[in-house]
């Protein structure tokens, strides 16, 4: 029987890409003065699941924040288009990255060790979000552990500008000549609702920091979850915590970012009619002029919209009624899309 | 068993003379890259252009990124060596393509072209051969494959990309598609348009030279196992969906650093030089390709067994797009700056050039390979060059 080879590849190089990857805590090439300062360190969290378990997770904190390490997912970052950013990340132990997850800055400010390095002890961060949007951090060190572990936050890039009256605040800046039919430009909102829907297999979160990097077969392709988070609440109090539970004034609009940080398909429904008018840190508008060839579509009530992973939508309800509004998060096997076994999670918007 | 079209009857009863002039034959194929074979009819609208390709069916042994190997099924045009997925085949819209195929498998294979009427070959018995022709579809992307107890076939190997070239590639703009006018919706002529000639994509309009294909596919060695033990039926075809636990996951048939290795899988070049990016997904999971440095522009898609394709009209940007089995996407990867350096840091100085981005299954389980090896799964890397 024929053999199809692999092609034959420098066993240094091997090792390097996978076993090993570089390692170094350089000054930020091609630095320029900063409107943001942030910083970010590695810290351990233990987080209570839906059946009273406590479970170990990894994060970020904000060491310039009195209690800004008990929070999971890691601190929301929230900066403005065309403000330079720079965020100094010190791992504390071991080696560690931060990806800003649709943020395209250069290689050095992308966060992933085989097309750079990862963090040894400090590095600082430099890059200036140009499109306001929805967008993640988190970390790319053996990734498929770490993201699991839990080291990632949210990252909302605001417009410039903002709204008025009953919907003070934009979710992009309209520019001379977009079109975004069916909607206001921009997207004008009152209330905000930012879910991060996520999955937790416990077994994975025994493991060490490298597992699983060296060749040896540690599970890493066995993903059971049994634990069912939005935003790092328990899907036994998504209906109540403030964090998923929010409260909005009737008569104005409602934007829901929502973000997907698990190994599912997400399905999400809602049962009011919204628009999708942001997909991965790109207004939907059409102005082939300015480079936008898109536009918003209608999601109606009570249809699902499904998250692949790491992608995110923000939705925008213009006008909400009054009630109490679910928003229905499905688990789905990403092979099988089968629902795992009590894979669904509920946020709530509460219009009054 | 030979299976041969009413409509080749029909030809070969006319003119075997005329057949052989209109016709490319295997001799005159233009290899383009190691792994591809196309018409040498370069030019468009003057007649010609048919292809004819002679494949076979074998059964190999394909060793994966950790050596060890596994059974599997290759498609190989005769006397090249077999691959994993298959030759890409490039046919002008309206052309007609006449496959060969001989079935030197020790299990009966099929052939088809999903989304192509009259392409299918329902049965071809071990050892013997075969032959269909049909007139290609619409310009875009498909998949060529064994439809044999879908998609158990395919993913086991049998697959690979058949590209149908526009035979009027140009819009009213003037600017070059990888579709017709008459097909591409306004968003997408726009969007062609506005390369080199718009403030955000300053440099070349886009040719098609500028194309990577990608073919996500995943390997569990058990099913492997039962193909290679001849298990594979109607009853093990249906229990493939709920029991299928892949351990590997490729890209162009490589694993991790050998695809951020492969010239035809990794995408090069300069800013303002955009590149289509023709993503099939052979296997069963659904991946989350996410892309790093650029977004990208979704323009078509086709879908499962139909493999009819539509033409966005919403050209939504993404950095990560969502790929179903049997779910064929091209999309455009504009290969502008990176937009989030700050204007005073670019052009780099301290950093160098090529700056290198990678793109990788966003669902981490894939970035592994016999449960760990991260990141030795579904990753390639695309590098920008220069200004």
């Amino acid at each position: 029987m024929p053999l199809i080879s692999r092609p034959i590849v420098d066993p240094a190089e091997y090792e390097e890409f996978g076993c090993h990857p570089f390692t170094d805590s350089p000054a930020t090439p091609d630095k320029v003065a900063r409107n943001v300062f942030i910083r970010r360190q590695v810290a351990d969290f233990n987080v209570t699941m839906a059946d009273g378990k406590i479970i170990l997770f990894w994060g970020f904190k904000d060491p310039d924040v009195s209690g800004g390490d008990r929070e999971w997912p890691s601190k929301l970052i929230r900066v403005k288009q065309g403000q330079v950013v720079h965020c100094e990340m010190k791992p504390a132990k071991n080696t560690h990255t931060i990806h800003w997850h649709g943020i395209e800055p250069s290689p050095y400010n992308d966060g992933v060790g085989h097309t750079s390095f990862e963090v040894k002890s400090a590095y600082t961060y430099q890059w200036m979000p140009h499109q306001a949007g929805t967008y993640l951090y988190h970390c790319h060190k053996n990734t498929v552990l770490h993201f699991e572990m839990g080291m990632y936050g949210v990252l909302i890039v605001d417009p410039v500008g903002t709204g008025t009256g009953a919907n003070p605040k934009l979710a992009y800046d309209p520019r001379p000549g977009d079109s975004a039919d069916g909607i206001q430009p921009g997207a004008p909102y009152a209330a905000e609702s930012i879910l991060v829907f996520d999955d937790i297999d416990p077994r994975w979160h025994t493991m060490d920091h490298n597992l699983g990097m060296c060749g040896d077969d540690v599970g890493l392709d066995r993903f059971e979850p049994k634990y069912f988070v939005i935003s790092g609440v328990p899907n036994n109090k998504t209906q109540t915590d403030a964090k998923t539970a929010i409260k909005a004034k009737v008569g104005t609009n409602v934007l829901v970012r929502l973000a997907n940080a698990s190994y599912s398909r997400v399905g999400v429904k809602l049962p009011v009619d919204a628009w999708v008018v942001e997909i991965d840190g790109r207004p939907l508008r059409y102005n082939p002029d300015l480079g936008s060839y898109s536009k918003p579509y209608k999601i109606s009530a009570n249809t699902e919209i499904e998250l692949a992973t790491a992608q995110r939508y923000a939705l925008w309800i213009p006008n909400i009624a009054a009630g109490s509004h679910s928003i229905t998060g499905t688990f789905r096997h990403w092979v099988t899309n089968k629902m795992h076994p009590g894979g669904q999670a509920i946020a709530k918007i509460i219009a009054q | 068993m030979t299976v041969l079209s009413r409509r080749q009857l029909l030809r070969y009863g006319a003119s075997a003379v005329a057949f052989a002039s209109a016709t490319t034959t295997l001799s005159s194929f233009v290899f383009a890259s190691d792994d591809e074979v196309t018409s040498g009819d370069p030019e468009p609208g003057v007649g010609g252009g048919d292809v004819e390709v002679d494949l076979t069916i074998q059964d190999v042994d394909y060793e994966l990124i950790d050596g060890s190997t596994v059974f599997m099924y290759a498609f190989c045009i005769n006397g090249a060596p077999p691959r994993i997925p298959g030759p890409v085949l490039r046919v002008r819209e309206g052309r007609d393509l006449t496959v060969r195929l001989t079935n030197l498998s020790a299990h009966a294979h099929g052939f088809q072209v999903p989304g192509m009427s009259g392409s299918a070959i329902d049965t071809i018995a071990p050892g013997a051969s075969a032959t269909i022709e049909f007139t290609v579809g619409k310009p875009g992307t498909y998949f060529y494959l064994d439809p044999m107890f879908s998609p158990v076939n395919r993913v086991l190997g049998l697959h690979g990309a058949l590209v149908v070239e526009p035979d009027d590639d140009s819009a009213s703009s003037g600017a070059k598609m990888p579709y017709n006018p008459a097909d591409a919706t306004a968003a997408i002529q726009a969007l062609f348009a506005s390369f080199g000639a718009s403030s955000r994509f300053p440099g070349n309009r886009w040719n098609e030279s500028r194309e990577k294909i990608w073919i996500f596919n995943q390997i569990d060695a058990r099913w492997c196992q039962r193909a290679a033990n001849g298990e594979i039926d109607a009853v093990a075809a249906s229990e493939f969906a709920n029991d299928f636990r892949p351990r590997y996951f490729t890209l162009n048939g490589l694993c991790g650093i050998d695809a951020c290795h492969d010239k035809d899988t990794c995408p090069t070049g300069r800013i303002g030089e955009p590149l289509l990016l023709r993503c099939l997904n052979a296997g069963l999971a659904c991946h989350s390709p996410h892309i790093h440095g650029n977004h990208v522009f979704m323009l078509s898609e086709s879908k499962g067994a139909s493999g009819v394709i539509s033409y966005n009209s919403n050209v939504i940007e993404r950095d990560v797009w969502r790929m179903e089995s049997g779910t064929i996407q091209d999309c455009l990867l504009p290969f502008t700056a990176p937009p989030d350096v700050p204007p005073g840091a670019w052009p780099p100085k301290q950093e160098k050039f090529p700056l290198r981005y990678p793109m990788h299954c966003h669902n981490e389980i894939s970035q592994t390979a016999a449960g760990g090896s991260y990141p030795m799964g579904l990753v390639t890397d695309w590098h920008i060059d220069g200004l």
